[in-house]
């Protein structure tokens, strides 16, 4: 079988659940790189910053709200009325399994952003060593992003495997 | 050692129903053909209410399309 033919296979064994997932996690990683190239191209003073934090955060939230209305015009235009269709069991246990991971990945967040500040007070966490200001924010902001990332490769990787009783 | 599983003879009957297609069948019981697929390849049990339709849709009883056997695993 040609690599044509193969990809050919592999564009019509996806399904309209996958191909919107794929949609979705693209433009989390999308929005995840515009955040951290912003907060690695900052100065320090923009850093220190909260005008232009809260800019880089009504920026990314901005740009979440436009995409997910773009990729949802896109899908309701391309679909043959499948967006309107519910979930069958399935999909709802894999749905499950990825908000499992993303909560995961929330809570470690949420608990790492917490113990930041007693971390800054013994003087050993990275808030010091780079100097990082409003660490804690980006924690949870890093946390949400890689949770929404994590939510839908999880959907994507357990609906193409299969396996959902791991 | 042997574990139990749940097994299906899906794939037969689909061939013997003028070769139905995976998505014929999807649409006849209500899910997506990625949980047709799932199915006849042993990864997903189906809810009850799915392994009666799929029954129906054969015209079968539930234990000629889905049987619960022991399946031998070598260490």
């Amino acid at each position: 079988m040609t690599r044509s033919q193969q990809f050919k296979e592999l564009l019509q064994s996806i399904s309209f659940r996958e191909l919107t997932l794929s949609i979705d996690l693209l433009v989390s990683v999308y929005i995840s790189f515009i955040y951290v190239q912003s907060l690695t191209n900052a100065t320090a003073e923009q850093l220190a910053s909260v005008s232009w934090l809260s800019a880089l955060l009504l920026e990314v939230l901005t740009y979440s709200v436009v995409l997910m209305i773009l990729s949802y015009l896109l899908l309701a235009f391309i679909s043959d009325d499948e967006l309107k269709q519910p979930l069958d069991v399935r999909e709802k246990q894999i749905n499950l399994i990825g908000y499992k991971y993303k909560a995961y990945i929330l809570q470690t967040g949420i608990c790492i952003a917490i113990f930041q500040y007693q971390i800054e007070a013994n003087g050993w966490g990275p808030a010091i060593e780079y100097n990082i200001p409003y660490l804690p924010m980006h924690v949870l902001v890093a946390s949400f992003l890689i949770g929404e990332i994590t939510y839908y490769a999880a959907q994507l990787y357990k609906g193409r495997t299969g396996n959902i009783y791991e | 050692m042997s574990e139990y599983a749940i097994t299906n003879s899906i794939r037969t009957l689909r061939f013997l129903q003028n070769e139905m297609t995976q998505k014929q069948l999807a649409e006849a019981i209500g899910v997506t053909r990625q949980t047709v697929m799932a199915i006849e390849a042993n990864k997903y049990s189906p809810s009850l209410e799915v392994a009666f339709k799929i029954a129906s849709v054969f015209g079968l009883p539930l234990e000629e399309v889905f049987q619960y056997r022991a399946i031998n695993k070598s260490n």
